[in-house]
């Protein structure tokens, strides 16, 4: 599904380069529960950026659906981002003025789905994270966990390839964040494919794969096999 | 992502800071309402003033001699003549002669003005209504004769007999500035003239009216009853630059002063063209002060829609992250700004519709708003909307994602 080799990222400033990623390769295949580990300035968050298509990389290819996807316009990744990708963030990002429905449903506005389908599938989507009580409420209504939840609705909304999380439970409390990392093993379970950028091993015990970076470099790739307690 | 999405977000957008929208608004709004009431005011003044001149004669002719031109140079009757049997298109035409007088009746004594001329003075003098309520107005025997008649109009009649309408056969005495007097028995009583200029004078300091045949004046003053002016009726409008032209030359032929420009006809179409020019000047002007509140209305647009881009940084971010293309965030924060100068220019055209009218009728003409300038309007601010909301609104769009994300 998701295939990079031999990535490598830089950031020029003034006279100093700085490597963000040193020629990364990794395989995600269909299915996958990983984490992306590492230390802040390792290189985790620009390589999600980058698996995302919200930034470019200097050379290496990437192939997402075994299409190549290295050297899109700003337009085609925004297609792309909207029919492939669906991104849960730290802070939730959700629309302040709209309604959940509404956030729910923005994804969808942008692929040119019809009013009433979108309402319906918006309506699922939400059911899926356990929220339909809740759609009329404003995101300014409603606690950090349920935020999160419509952000994931959000995300699964379009159906995804895959959902890309960054840092999930970062604002969350302990309890919350069981919560939240559930229903990731839910979606996970019913197929869908999530990748996630956590630098908290706990967190990171909900997946099934454990991916960690250094000083952009790719540390190790180890499944997740220590059982939850 | 349709149209209809986009009007939505921008008018909750719009919606959710009220007062600010408002504040954003406000230049907008008075330029519109100044243009507008400028507009429909400026446009009934227009037909009002076209109508008045209509009424009084558009197609009047004046035929002045020149205050250099010898006494030969002096129009005669037999020019009269002359210009009546060689111009068909003239249905009117008399002399124009004024004098300041002093009227005696056996009440009263006043200062008068005495109009001269031949009997078609009835209908080219523009100071006295043409239609006679006793008596008659006097004819061209009067003329020929010289006879000692005079026609007054009821204010004269009025004034001169402590309030009596009908003093048709009475004698009043005329005495002119040398002096001189004559006895004039009344003949006619004409509709008075100062009904529009009631409430504004005092109607016991207006001179009166009162009309002669120019050959009775002469026996008065012979000097100052000299044909020195001609007012002239034609057929049609149109016919005027024409005729003009014909009397002119006609005139200068039979006075041997052909290039010496001796004389000048004017008519009220000209006057017209100037009173017209000098109001659209005068719209000009009120339209360019408009302008100027409309540019400064469409800069405070552009500024607090340059403020909502960086304040929504991180929305616009999501929005991105989401699938918006480059074009959606533009599409949509352009329609922002369109929607916030086409709501202001939408207040704007109903407190300039109401301003129009408050102006109007203090000033007693009807406002005419047209369906051209209600356009226009509407146009113009979503124009306004345009140029001033493209720069935030590509500023928005080629936010970088990650960098817009980021922001705190």
């Amino acid at each position: 599904m998701i295939s990079v080799k031999n990535i490598i990222k830089t950031y020029t400033t003034g006279a100093e380069t700085l490597v963000a990623l040193d020629t990364i390769s990794l395989e995600i295949t269909a299915g996958e529960f990983t984490a992306i580990m590492g230390p802040s300035g390792s290189g985790k968050s620009t390589l999600m950026n980058i698996l995302g298509l919200l930034d470019r990389f200097d050379s290496g290819t990437y192939m997402l659906n075994d299409q190549n996807v290295s050297d899109l316009t700003d337009n085609e990744s925004a297609k792309v981002r909207n029919k492939e990708i669906g991104f849960v963030f730290q802070s939730f990002n959700l629309m302040p003025r709209m309604s959940v429905l509404e956030n729910v449903e923005l994804p969808l506005v942008y692929t040119g789905v019809k009013a009433k389908e979108r309402r319906e599938r918006a309506l699922q989507a939400l059911e899926r994270v356990d929220l339909s009580n809740r759609v009329k409420h404003k995101p300014n209504e409603i606690s950090g966990g349920q935020k999160q939840r419509v952000a994931i609705a959000r995300a699964i909304v379009n159906n995804p390839s895959v959902l890309m999380a960054d840092e999930p439970t970062g604002n969350l409390d302990s309890k919350t964040t069981v919560d939240i990392m559930r229903i990731f093993q839910e979606l996970n379970a019913e197929g869908t494919t999530i990748l996630m950028v956590t630098h908290e091993p706990e967190v990171a015990l909900y997946t099934k794969r454990i991916v960690t970076f250094r000083d952009g470099v790719l540390v190790s790739d180890q499944p997740q096999q220590q059982k939850l307690v | 992502m349709n149209i209809r999405e986009n009007f939505k977000m921008a008018v909750d957008s719009i919606f959710s800071n009220k007062l600010r929208s408002l504040l954003t608004m406000l230049g907008i709004i008075i330029g519109i309402a100044a243009v507008i009431a400028i507009l429909s005011v400026g446009n009934g003044a227009t037909s009002e003033i076209t109508k008045t001149f209509n009424d009084f004669g558009a197609s009047t002719i004046s035929v002045s001699v020149s205050d250099k031109a010898s006494v030969d140079a002096t129009i005669t009757d037999a020019d009269i003549e002359a210009l009546k049997n060689s111009i068909p298109e003239i249905t009117r035409i008399s002399p124009d002669n004024t004098a300041n007088t002093t009227v005696r009746s056996v009440f009263d004594s006043r200062s008068a003005l005495a109009f001269s001329g031949t009997s078609d003075l009835q209908y080219t003098n523009r100071s006295m209504e043409s239609t006679i309520t006793y008596g008659r107005y006097f004819n061209q025997s009067d003329y020929d004769d010289a006879k000692e008649v005079v026609v007054i109009t009821e204010d004269t009649a009025a004034a001169l007999f402590n309030g009596r309408q009908n003093v048709i056969g009475e004698t009043i005495q005329l005495i002119g500035n040398t002096g001189n007097t004559l006895n004039l028995k009344i003949i006619g009583i004409m509709e008075g003239t100062f009904q529009e200029l009631q409430g504004s004078f005092d109607l016991s300091q207006m001179p009166l009216y009162l009309a002669l045949p120019l050959t009775t004046m002469k026996k008065l003053n012979p000097t100052v009853a000299v044909m020195n002016s001609l007012t002239v009726q034609v057929t049609d409008k149109d016919a005027i630059e024409s005729v003009s032209n014909r009397m002119v030359r006609l005139l200068e032929t039979r006075h041997d002063t052909v290039g010496e420009d001796m004389y000048t006809a004017t008519n009220f179409l000209q006057a017209l063209d100037q009173v017209d020019s000098v109001l659209g000047l005068f719209v000009n002007f009120i339209a360019a002060v408009a302008g100027i509140a409309l540019l400064v209305g469409g800069i405070g647009v552009m500024n607090i829609m340059l403020v909502s881009v960086t304040e929504r940084t991180r929305e616009i971010g999501t929005r991105k992250a989401l699938g918006a293309t480059t074009n959606t965030i533009l599409f949509q924060f352009l329609m922002e700004a369109v929607i916030l100068t086409l709501i202001g220019g939408i207040i704007g055209l109903v407190l300039g519709i109401l301003l129009a009218n408050g102006i109007a009728s203090a000033l007693d003409i009807v406002p005419t708003i047209t369906l051209g300038s209600v356009l226009l309007v509407l146009l113009f601010s979503t124009a306004v909307g345009v140029f001033f909301g493209i720069y935030p609104a590509r500023k928005a769009a080629k936010l970088d994602p990650i960098e817009a994300l980021r922001y705190e």
